[in-house]
């Protein structure tokens, strides 16, 4: 079920009504394990299945782990659940791109293998909830968190609606330990809770799909287009990617505010970054997180010699490439963000304080190259992507400029820069959070005409969903 | 929970005062806007009087030039295409506005796979074009209905502007009409030229509820008298065998000539002439329309409906 399709906000209230109506915590959380199964049932119901393995994979190896006294034993737990689990992983999302990939290298040798294909469908949300549920297995083993012994509640804690298809990735130590408690009704989480909703919808049906509209137009049809269009569409991309995920994640984090439970800021407005290493601390920081606290640290992180420190910082981001797909583009796309963080690490830009106009040189530089590392990220191919870096600087023509699709974005991104702004400003200006209840409601009424005049509402996918 | 209720029901009312106040100003918006499509469905819905109007999608608001078929036939001509409207229902709808008004003499349809074959993106999805003129034909708003669209346009006017409200908005500002021949817009060489020719991407799925509208749209001329007329202008792709056989069977049942000029072949060895494989730039539209014009005229004299009229 997607959150921009009316199922979903017929489902929601419903959801809702019936959620607090139950006076029990464990019928609550049956409840709600039951509505977060339809909702990705909606979509394909057998792969629900999957769902339920990787979570009975997860549980029962985190009973393992907590049962065992010695360290091997828990090792061998901790291991069964990442070697089912990545394997999953890799069946589903990785396997045709690997034996594609090795036949290809082959023929290169001289060596005809042919390799059978899987016609499988991405599971949606695979990724978001395989780490999520693998998270929880290292941090038991850890000793980070307790093991959890009432299977429903830790299905819950997997398949939770609000953040199952696209996050954010919860950790088990902040998620968890909120189904335990009976979340009581509170009129200001709520209200608070649909003023997120309501921006987050703003963000993905009239900024990231108007968006959408353009970037299409050119990146589907490279050999139509010229320079100047390449350029236009790969500097409106990262708006339409920021518009679409970090819509998704605030219309999860508003969903699960309006029945109580509170899930982890995913973005924070990261197109203001000055270096790549703060646009990393900004972009996706559930996700920035796991990789660091999960993949980067246990390979030794920086405390170890400056190569070593390098070296996993670029296969922590090579590794981030490849989560988001299968596809040697988003394989580069996490290598160059990796180059840069070492150059910035190298340089000392990581650190540095910065203020003024050499603040302001230092965004433009970050914001050029966060765009042309999301050039890789758009293009199917590195073909293609060579093929619009090389247009950009060589045939910087006139650009496709639909008049109305430039207006609507125009507009859209106008409203969102000043929201960024005056919350990366502080600047005293008050409307979703106004203290004045009829500017509160007028806020969220203003927005919805806006949606229903300017959105795209044809129901699109959101980008992460592939992921 | 009080607080709540209270809070949901103004912002509803607030919703409906915007909702109505909103609407009503685009209504102003898209009745003064001269954008691509806005002026031209004003214009059919309101005040067209020209004896024959082609109609279908863009690619017969591309191809046809009244002031070629006038020059050829005699009779005044309007070019009725509308970009992005996509198939028969759009085609259906716009059909019953003009009737509500104007009884034309000839259409030209100018149709194509979509009219009759299954479209996994939804058959319904390009109807908006046609939601500011809902509750003005029942004939039309039955469409709607079907769609399953009708009552959202019903409780919200702001709605029916959704896809359009900025093209609208900005067709105020800039005049996308000018230069303009009876509803046709030249437009200009393109930057390249469709450089390969490649088979039709055909694949047969017949929509029985979409070949019931043509059946129809066929009705409805009749029933008013007017020589309707099937068309398929010039693809730069190579046409699939029988690619159009569901709709020349239904020509053939209904006695409608069809003038198919895409399995013919016509300007497959000038890719010159084509803005991209599916549309002519306003080069290849004046050739074209004036072999169709001419084939059009020999048709008309054959049938002899010039005296059939002049009796009449």
């Amino acid at each position: 079920m997607l959150f921009n399709s009316l199922n979903f906000l017929l489902f929601f209230p419903v959801v809702c009504i019936i959620y607090f109506a139950i006076p029990a915590l464990k019928w609550r959380n049956i409840f709600l394990l039951a509505a977060s199964y339809w909702f990705y049932m909606n979509w394909k119901p057998a792969y629900a299945l999957l769902l339920l393995t990787s979570t009975a994979v997860t549980y029962v190896a985190a009973l393992g782990i907590d049962r065992c006294a010695g360290r091997r034993g828990k090792r061998a737990w901790l291991t069964a659940s990442l070697v089912l689990n990545l394997a999953i992983l890799f069946l589903f999302k990785y396997y045709n791109f690997a034996a594609e990939s090795l036949s290809l290298l082959l023929e290169h040798l001289g060596i005809a293998l042919p390799m059978p294909e899987f016609g499988l469908l991405l599971p949606v949300g695979i990724s978001f909830y395989t780490f999520q549920a693998l998270g929880y297995s290292i941090d038991v083993y850890r000793g980070q968190t307790a093991v959890e012994k009432n299977f429903f509640t830790y299905a819950l804690f997997v398949s939770f609606f609000p953040q199952l298809v696209a996050g954010p990735i919860e950790r088990s130590t902040h998620l968890l330990p909120q189904f335990k408690v009976k979340q009581r009704f509170d009129y200001d989480a709520v209200m608070a809770g649909i003023r997120l909703m309501i921006w987050g919808y703003f963000l993905k049906l009239a900024l990231a799909d108007r968006c959408g509209t353009y970037v299409d137009a050119v990146y589907n049809n490279l050999t139509q287009h010229n320079g100047g269009s390449y350029l236009l569409a790969s500097l409106i991309f990262p708006f339409q990617i920021y518009g679409d995920f970090a819509g998704y994640s605030l219309v999860a984090i508003g969903t699960a505010r309006v029945m109580g439970f509170r899930l982890m800021d995913n973005f924070r407005r990261p197109y203001f970054a000055a270096t790549v290493t703060d646009f990393w601390h900004r972009w996706h920081i559930s996700l920035s997180t796991w990789f660091k606290d999960y993949v980067y640290i246990p390979l030794g992180g920086n405390r170890v010699g400056k190569a070593r420190g390098y070296f996993n910082l670029l296969v922590t981001f090579i590794v981030s490439g490849a989560w988001h797909g299968a596809n040697w583009t988003f394989i580069v796309w996490g290598a160059l963000h990796g180059i840069i963080l070492c150059i910035e690490k190298f340089l000392g830009f990581a650190k540095a304080q910065l203020s003024g106009a050499r603040k302001f040189f230092h965004w433009f530089v970050t914001f050029c190259l966060v765009v042309l590392a999301w050039i890789f990220f758009r293009a199917e191919t590195l073909s293609d992507a060579g093929r619009i870096i090389k247009g950009i600087f060589t045939n910087l023509e006139m650009p496709y400029l639909p008049l109305a699709d430039c207006m609507a974005i125009f507009m859209a991104l106008s409203i969102v820069l000043f929201k960024e702004c005056k919350d990366e400003f502080h600047w005293n200006i008050h409307l979703s959070d106004s203290r004045y209840w009829v500017v509160r409601h007028t806020y969220i009424a203003a927005a919805i005409c806006y949606i229903l005049l300017f959105g795209v509402l044809n129901g699109d996918q959101f980008i992460y969903f592939q992921f | 929970m009080k607080r709540l209720i209270y809070s949901i029901l103004f912002i509803i009312i607030l919703l409906f005062a915007f909702d109505r106040i909103g609407g009503a100003v685009m209504w102003w918006v898209n009745q003064h806007s001269n954008d691509v499509s806005a002026p031209k469905i004003r214009y059919l819905v309101n005040t067209c009087d020209q004896e024959l109007i082609t109609m279908g999608t863009s690619r017969s608001n591309l191809h046809y030039i009244p002031s070629i078929i006038c020059d050829t036939i005699g009779i005044s001509v309007y070019n009725g295409g509308i970009d992005g409207s996509d198939n028969i229902y759009a085609h259906y709808i716009m059909l019953n506005h003009i009737l509500s008004h104007h009884i034309p003499r000839i259409i030209c349809l100018e149709v194509m796979a979509n009219d009759f074959l299954y479209q996994e993106k939804g058959s319904f999805n390009t109807l908006s074009f046609f939601a500011p003129y809902i509750g003005l034909n029942a004939r039309a708003d039955s469409v709607f209905r079907e769609a399953g669209t009708y009552w959202r346009y019903k409780i919200s006017h702001l709605y029916r502007y959704n896809a359009k409200a900025v093209s609208n908005t900005a067709g105020l500002l800039v005049n996308r009409q000018s230069g303009g021949d009876n509803g046709y817009i030249p437009i200009s060489q393109p930057l390249h030229f469709p450089d390969t020719l490649k088979n039709s991407d055909f694949v047969f799925s017949c929509d029985s509820n979409k070949v019931k509208y043509i059946r129809k749209f066929i009705s409805l001329c009749r029933e008013h008298n007017i020589l309707l007329v099937f068309t398929v202008s010039p693809v730069y792709l190579i046409a699939s065998p029988n690619e159009y056989g569901v709709l020349k069977q239904i020509a053939d049942e209904n006695g409608i000539p069809f003038f198919d000029y895409h399995s013919a072949g016509l300007y497959l060895d000038h890719p010159e002439y084509f803005k991209d494989n599916v549309h002519l730039w306003d080069k290849g539209a004046r050739l074209f329309t004036s072999v169709f014009a001419h084939d059009l005229k020999m048709y008309l004299d054959s049938v002899g409906f010039f005296e059939k009229e002049q009796v009449k």
